[in-house]
């Protein structure tokens, strides 16, 4: 009865944090992604350094938050939406930019203006990529959240390492399961959602 | 290296009856065609008549819905299909040179999956790119997507010709080239199709390259084989408005039997002939020199006929006179019919015929060049 | 450690992509399954092997291979599906037989695909091998962890440095490895 209560508490405490965490990254990736629409400076650098990125470690990501910005929840929650950061920027833009150049060509011939370009001819052309990425995201930021555990972020990551530290199977299990079943149904419903989404057209 | 050859010679290939169907639509609908060994056949027709199916067949590329393929009377599927299309040479239009493999690779890919060693395969590539006038040094290294569209046809060939087949199967193989440049290679082909001596079906949608290259021509439509002949056949006894509209008689040939002998004759030059009493030796001095391939053979007021280089040579090794080699030419007045003069080359199987005026040679009439410059 | 995984992640995703590509019917139900896998916490996954392998080095492996699997395999089977039928038809026009098809057009021409995969296997190899200085296994993995619990903030911050650069480079070489694959095989893709 004990344990159930605590991992019910760690389950909320990680979704909490993985998503607050997403939440945010998302929010910040909307004005950076504009920005990279009107500079293409700035998209090839954002593109550049976001491959980069990618390939470091998530755990060495987390670690080094550590001494630049210390530990507890706030540290985590940044070093969770960094990572995330980036997929979620990288598949926009890329979703944005891979329109048959012709269509925009078209849009802007029956006149439409580039505001009207991105919303009506850009961004429904985009949502299959844009949607890609948040499932990405969701599955990755769930993923990081236990590592986060090793720099004071709570959650089922605390008890998976404190099982681990004392050889405890029980609380290894309690911690690792919910983690693996909230993969599971991401993934599961992130699926079936696409495949709503997707236009009957791109189907096969 | 030998290779496992299936026929060292085409004598015949026979399509009969055959159909196949695509759901409720005919791609072939009941065709049947002989091939003569030696030939060059022409398939033409509008896109969609069931062209590139039916020469599909004969590779088993694609299997007839019913009817049979065979070469020199043997069933196709008698065949290993595998073995069947290392005997055929197959060109396409879009040439499909493999974009991962060199030069010599592409050529090579066949004799060294059958087991050519390398020193081998580099002599035959060598040869097979020479042959299509491609310097193997300069090209044998490079990749396909290095080449021009032209340059890559002709290694499409070559990769053809690798296996030496005796039957060679070609889906528009120029049809993707400039005009220029397709006139060009129809050339070169001309020759080595001439050298080689190789049995060919050939399909186009140009009928010009048809009048140019075939042999025979057979004409599709809607699935169906409409009529089979040479040139001569399809232009003055076109079977139906549709072929005539192909091989555009209407427009083209409006005139033809309004046409004299004199007015489609070539000039004679006169220093190009040779005299009966010449000696071989002198003779074949003569047409080197000048680059003759044949040579007229005429008197004072008499003409004898004609003799080609190699009538020329055999004299010499036998130590006989020019005019025991010389063959006998159809004559013709300059007014006579153009087409009566063409019924008459045709009857006797010659290519050329002499035109006299006042009895005296004038001109000469060539079967294939009236056709060419008509078109 | 790395490069262990890597072989063996390399050899049975191109030998499953292989597979599925010649067994089409397996093929939604294995690349389903790695995908599940693939969503799986790399945590969770390693801590799932440690009553199977114990502690140490071997479930680190195994970790790798399993999440290396997808891209690779998922890769191999694209490529060898796609390849344009103008060389198919070609080939067996040429008289290839299936086989020949197979390894001698299909495969080279997959080949920056599936370099593409391992490429991503790379990054991944690299991440969950440094997660195994977690459970033992060593590494500079271990050296973050030990600099996190004493809160050593220059080890934390010279082995993240390090790691992360390591990973670039890594990443770069597999990547100009792709690339060049492509420039000489990849005209059509
Ligand atoms: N694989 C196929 N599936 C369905 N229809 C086909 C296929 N191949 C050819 N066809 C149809 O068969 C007909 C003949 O095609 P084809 O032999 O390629 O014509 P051609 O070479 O004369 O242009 C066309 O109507 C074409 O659409
Ligand atoms: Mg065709």
């Amino acid at each position: 009865m004990v344990i159930t209560v605590e991992i019910l508490e760690a389950t909320l405490e990680h979704l909490f944090l993985a998503y607050t965490a997403l939440l945010i990254g998302a929010l910040v990736s909307i004005p950076l992604i504009l920005l990279s629409l009107y500079n293409a400076k700035l998209a090839s650098l954002i593109m550049r350094f976001s491959n980069l990125v990618q390939a470091v470690p998530s755990f060495a990501v987390v670690a080094v938050v550590v001494p630049l910005i210390g530990i507890g929840f706030t540290p985590a929650v940044i070093a969770i939406m960094l990572r995330v950061l980036l997929p979620l920027i990288k598949n926009t833009y890329i979703g944005l930019f891979n329109v048959d150049p012709s269509l925009i060509e078209s849009a802007k011939g029956i006149g439409l203006t580039e505001f009207q370009v991105i919303r009506y001819v850009r961004l429904p052309n985009a949502y299959p990529a844009i949607f890609a990425g948040i499932k990405f995201a969701a599955i990755l930021a769930n993923s990081i959240a236990v590592l986060t555990a090793l720099i004071g972020g709570g959650g089922l990551g605390s008890m998976i390492f404190e099982g681990l530290t004392n050889f405890n199977t029980t609380k290894i299990l309690a911690g690792t399961l919910p983690v693996i079943a909230i993969a599971l149904f991401l993934d599961f419903s992130f699926s079936k959602i696409e495949h709503w989404l997707t236009p009957v057209y791109l189907q096969k | 290296m030998t290779i496992k050859k299936l026929f060292d010679r085409v004598d015949s290939v026979r399509l009969e009856n055959i159909t196949k169907k695509y759901g409720e639509q005919f791609a072939i609908k009941n065709l049947n065609l002989e091939i003569q060994g030696g030939e060059l056949l022409i398939l033409i027709g509008r896109s969609g008549s069931g062209k590139t199916t039916a020469l599909r067949t004969i590779n088993r590329l694609i299997e007839p819905d019913s009817g049979t393929v065979s070469i020199n009377g043997a069933d196709v599927r008698e065949f290993d299909s595998v073995r069947l299309r290392r005997n055929i040479g197959y060109v396409i239009q879009n040439i499909g040179l493999l974009p991962h493999l060199r030069i010599s690779e592409n050529v090579g890919l066949l004799l060294k999956l059958e087991g050519w060693n390398e020193e081998e395969i580099r002599k035959r590539v060598r040869d097979l790119l020479t042959l299509v006038s491609l310097p193997p040094e300069r090209f044998m290294d490079r990749y396909p997507h290095e080449l021009s569209g032209g340059q890559q046809q002709r290694v499409g060939l070559a990769r053809a010709m690798a296996m030496d087949p005796p039957l060679f199967l070609m889906d528009e193989p120029f049809g993707a080239l400039d005009p220029l440049l397709r006139t060009q290679l129809q050339d070169e082909f001309f020759k080595i199709k001439k050298e080689l001596g190789r049995t060919i079906v050939f399909i186009t949608h140009d009928i010009n390259e048809a009048f140019r290259l075939g042999d025979r021509i057979a004409i599709m439509n809607n699935a169906e084989l409409i009529q089979v002949g040479t040139p001569e056949e399809l232009i003055f006894s076109p079977v139906s408005d549709l072929v005539s509209e192909i091989v555009d008689s209407k427009r083209k040939y409006r005139h033809i039997d309004t046409l004299k002998v004199g007015d489609m004759m070539q000039p004679l030059a006169r220093e190009d002939t040779l005299d009966p009493g010449m000696s071989a030796e002198s003779a074949l001095d003569l047409m080197v020199r000048k680059g003759l391939e044949f040579a007229f053979v005429m008197g004072k007021s008499e003409v004898s006929g004609r003799v080609c280089l190699n009538d020329v040579l055999k004299a010499r090794t036998r130590g006989i006179e020019l005019k025991e080699v010389t063959r006998a030419l159809p004559l013709f007045s300059s007014d006579t019919t153009l087409i009566e003069a063409l019924a008459k080359l045709k009857s006797e199987g010659e290519s050329m015929g002499l035109v006299l005026e006042d009895n005296e040679p004038a001109g000469v009439l060539f079967s294939d060049r009236v056709l060419q410059n008509l078109i | 450690m790395f490069l262990v995984a890597l072989f063996f992640s390399i050899l049975i995703g191109v030998f499953i992509g292989i597979f599925t590509y010649r067994n089409p019917k397996f093929a939604a139900p294995v690349l389903n399954g790695l995908n599940v896998v693939e969503s799986v916490p790399d945590v969770a996954l390693l801590v799932l092997l440690l009553p199977i392998f114990g502690i140490g080095t071997e479930p680190t492996i195994v970790a790798s291979i399993l999440y290396s699997l997808l891209p690779i395999a998922r890769n191999t089977y694209t490529g060898l599906s796609n390849v344009p039928r103008v060389y198919i038809e070609i080939a067996e026009a040429l008289g290839l037989t299936q086989r020949e098809v197979l390894f001698q057009v299909r495969f080279p021409l997959s080949l920056p695909l599936i370099a593409g995969g391992i490429r991503i296997a790379v990054v991944f190899t690299m991440g969950v091998v440094t997660l195994g200085g977690l459970i033992a296994a060593g590494g500079l993995g271990a050296a973050l962890q030990n600099g996190i619990q004493l809160y050593d903030m220059g080890t934390i911050l010279v082995t993240g440095a390090w790691v992360g650069f390591l990973a670039v480079l890594l990443d770069g070489i597999a990547g100009i490895i792709e690339s060049t694959l492509k420039a000489r095989y990849g005209t059509w893709s």
